[in-house]
């Protein structure tokens, strides 16, 4: 019945050894072009934007929804975000603030829809998240936005701290704040019944529509947040910045549910899986490989988790 | 009724054993061509065991089956049963609501129809002239969640019947197995239901009605067979038996067990409930006093395990007052959280879906309503907390970090009760709080329940298990189509006292 802790330690870690062992693997191939730290600062900057989304997605994930809306509330919020600022110039401390409120406002709506007509997320936020695509194409007139003020991507991307551009320590911050809002507080607890035991937390007094409502919100709040720093990134917002993040994302939030504390979505295992692929895309465009092992690196993985995760449950039943 | 040599399907020595326990004993049940044969016994009699064996969903340790005169190898192989001439319709009746009454009608249907092409104008034409036949008012079209509840079960039994006839290969009528098919239907209704089945029968198909309902039985059926503890009672012409004969057979003389409460000096009553109504209650007055177990009972479809739900605020009531120690509360408004708050427990029914959370950790089941709003939760205390309650509450579990799914029926359900009696609740609210449980750990369920009343608090207990009842409630009430019918107290709590009270009606 107890597992072994060696066993144990092995299936929490197994993705950092295999992290590990892709470094050393692509390193041994191209130590100069793959083994610097420049190559890692930048994936470390670059792909901060992809782990808020993912911590985004884990929100409504352990509550038990799906949220296909962030890829798109990232997208309409960088649009929001370029466009009143470059061609409006609002101050920044309206704009930050009026961006993250219509991530809010997004999830509100989801959450709405889902709860009050009863219908599944996965329906609702794809039909959102279309809709939002259209009005990001709709209020960019189907252009990129160029010309966003400095002062956003000096805080984005151009600081650095060790290197890393502080984007990276922004990811960070935030996946430490959702490891202790579900590990240390009782809103931790009411979404993890949400999600795994619905019945059982309702009865017990948990809000349950309450806490959903709340995850989605959370969702949007994080996809908006991730939208501006993409804006910060690049110095610019482009109406298809988020439709190739979605699938990473939720590739990210599965495969980091299979490590660290195995068997539930959580935000260490979530960055580590984000920095994971990226790592093996990144080390198979330096062998050579063109930009098809994208799709091929992140649809196999999110596959691969599920059934990695099917397999760790299924185990738990036979262990009886 | 004919009185054809052969019968039309008898069984003899029926044997089965689960784990140690004797479902069926030797139990014979033999049905003549173009009979009602009713199949009578209280919970736990064989009843549903027998008619598994039919379906193929049990094999049986010993027995054998012939069906017109022709030996049936058992176990019967699962879906093989309509080619012998056995068709079932259960309670739930097993249509699919979203789809028309002909797709229901055809569906399942392998032997007749082409999978490759169905023609449905025929289908539809083949439907209107069955439907026709058995004069029932059905159209093809028509969606089946939009039919009556009486039509629901016709189109069934329809079905059934129809399925029975086309793959006899011989031609002779078949055996219609009804599995409580009226518990919610209205009294009309059922009338209409037996005119069908009259019909039926005139055709030469027999019938075997399984029922609680003895009113019932004695109407429609020709025949009856009692069984009781796997052991068939007796098979009886209904016509020449009375109800009280009846009723006798099925609920024995049973052995007294060890009643672990007595009468309660009078006092006032601590819980008062009036005018609660649900989906089956109507109008339902009780009340409870300090230190009482009140146990609540009837067959199917009787409403008394909707009571504790409701005043949990696990489903919401259309109507309903309680009044707990002076304090007033509307139960049509009750949600599980003013419950809580006024310190009302309840224990669901359905321990792996709304009692325990089967992914999460003991200490996460354990603790989720002491969380309350305070950040930063100390997972050390939380552990301890669901440490001393594992010793408590005497739960064999390895770790308070293991999933609750790897613990027994019996554990789990210790820890649902640790779960809710660790806030000293002043009513505490079970449903079927045994179910699926094994001896010992029903005794210390019932131990922990002592001691709530010993401790001044109030108990309701809904079951459907009379051998309970007369160990733990003080007193019982009955429950018929949601109104409660009878009241027993003290010496009158025995497991015989409450069946009877269950099978007879009131006048």
């Amino acid at each position: 019945m107890q597992k072994s802790d060696l066993a144990y330690q092995l299936e929490r870690f197994g993705l950092v050894i295999v992290w590990v062992a892709f470094i050393a693997l692509f390193g041994a191939l191209r130590p100069d072009t793959f083994l610097t730290w420049s190559n890692f600062s930048t994936i470390f900057g670059s792909e901060a934007v992809l782990v808020i989304v993912t911590l985004g997605l884990m929100i409504p994930l352990t509550a038990g929804d799906f949220d296909l809306s962030i890829a798109q509330t990232l997208t309409l919020v960088s649009m929001a975000t370029a466009i009143l600022d470059a061609r409006m110039d609002l101050p920044l401390a309206l704009v930050l603030p009026l961006g993250l409120a219509i991530g809010a406002f997004i999830g509100l709506i989801n959450g709405a829809i889902t709860l009050y007509f009863r219908v599944h997320s996965l329906i609702v936020t794809l039909g959102v998240g279309t809709f939002l695509h259209g009005i990001t194409l709709w209020i960019g007139n189907s252009q990129t936005i160029s010309g966003v003020s400095p002062v956003l991507m000096e805080w984005v991307i151009i600081q650095r701290v060790m290197g890393i551009p502080v984007a990276f320590y922004y990811a960070i911050a935030l996946a430490f704040l959702i490891w202790y809002m579900l590990s240390y507080t009782a809103f931790g607890q009411h979404l993890l019944f949400t999600g795994r035991g619905r019945e059982v937390g309702r009865l017990t007094g948990v809000a349950v529509g309450k806490v959903r409502l709340t995850a989605f919100v959370l969702s949007g709040v994080l996809g908006a947040f991730a939208g501006i720093l993409y804006t910060g990134t690049t110095g610019s917002a482009n109406p298809s910045s988020g439709t190739f993040l979605l699938l990473p994302a939720f590739a990210a939030a599965f495969l980091g549910a299979t490590c660290i504390r195995p068997g539930r979505f959580n935000p260490w295992g979530s960055v580590i899986a984000v920095y994971f692929l990226v790592t093996g895309i990144n080390g198979l465009s330096v062998l050579g490989f063109r930009t098809f092992v994208q799709d091929l690196f992140y649809g196999g993985a999110l596959v691969l988790a599920v059934m990695v995760s099917q397999l760790v449950s299924g185990r738990k039943e036979r262990g009886l | 009724m004919s009185q054809a040599a052969i019968p039309r399907l008898a069984l003899r020595g029926l044997t089965k054993t689960f784990g140690g326990v004797r479902a069926l004993d030797c139990a014979d049940l033999t049905v003549v061509p173009g009979e009602v044969h009713g199949l009578l016994g209280t919970n736990g009699s064989g009843k549903s065991t027998l008619i598994k064996v039919l379906s193929g969903f049990h094999a049986p340790d010993a027995g054998t089956l012939e069906i017109d005169g022709q030996p049936i190898p058992l176990p019967m192989p699962l879906g093989r049963s309509e080619a012998h001439g056995l068709a079932f319709v259960h309670q739930n009746l097993g249509l699919l609501p979203e789809a028309t009454v002909l797709e229901n009608l055809i569906a399942g249907d392998h032997e007749r129809l082409n999978p490759w092409r169905i023609n449905w104008r025929a289908e539809a034409e083949r439907a209107r002239k069955l439907f026709a036949e058995h004069h029932l008012e059905l159209l093809p079209q028509q969606r089946v969640g939009e039919l009556s509840p009486v039509k629901r079960a016709q189109l069934a039994i329809v079905r059934a019947a129809d399925r029975v006839q086309e793959h006899r290969h011989h031609g002779a009528p078949g055996v219609l197995v009804l599995d409580e098919p009226t518990p919610f239907l209205p009294q009309e209704d059922v009338r209409e239901l037996f005119a069908m089945i009259r019909r039926l029968t005139s055709r030469g198909v027999s019938i075997i009605f399984v029922s609680h309902d003895i009113d019932e039985v004695l109407e429609v059926t020709d025949r009856s067979t009692v069984l009781r503890d796997g052991k068939v009672i007796g098979t009886f012409e209904t016509a020449a038996t009375g109800r009280a004969d009846l009723v006798q057979a099925i609920v024995g003389r049973t052995v007294a067990v060890d009643r672990r409460v007595d009468v309660l000096p009078a006092a006032e009553p601590m819980v008062q409930v009036d005018g609660l109504s649900g989906a089956i209650l109507k109008d339902v007055a009780l009340s409870v006093q300090p230190g009482e177990i009140l146990g609540l009972t009837g067959l199917i479809g009787a409403g008394h395990d909707e009571v504790p739900m409701l005043i949990a605020g696990a489903h919401s009531a259309n109507a309903g007052k309680l009044v707990l120690n002076g304090q007033t509360y509307d139960i049509a408004g009750m949600r599980p959280g003013n419950a809580i708050a006024a310190r009302i427990a309840f224990i669901p029914a359905d321990r792996q879906r709304a009692g325990i959370a089967p992914d999460l950790s003991l200490t996460e089941n354990v603790t989720l309503p002491l969380l309350g709003r305070g950040l930063a939760l100390n997972h050390r205390k939380l552990r301890g907390i669901t440490m001393d309650l594992i010793r408590r509450f005497t739960v064999k579990a390895a770790s308070p970090d293991q999933p609750a799914s790897e613990l027994s029926g019996g554990n789990q359900q210790k820890l649902v009760l640790g779960k809710w009696l660790q806030l000293q609740p002043q009513l505490v609210l079970l449903d079927e709080p045994t179910q699926g449980i094994d001896v010992g750990a029903r005794q210390e369920i019932y131990d922990h329940l002592m001691s709530v009343c010993a401790a001044g608090g109030a108990v309701i207990c809904a079951t459907s298990e009379f051998e309970q009842l007369e160990i733990i409630a003080h007193r019982v009430l009955v429950f018929d189509r949601g109104r409660i019918k009878a009241e027993l107290k003290g010496p009158d709590v025995t497991k015989s006292g409450i069946a009877k009270a269950c099978y007879e009606t009131v006048e």
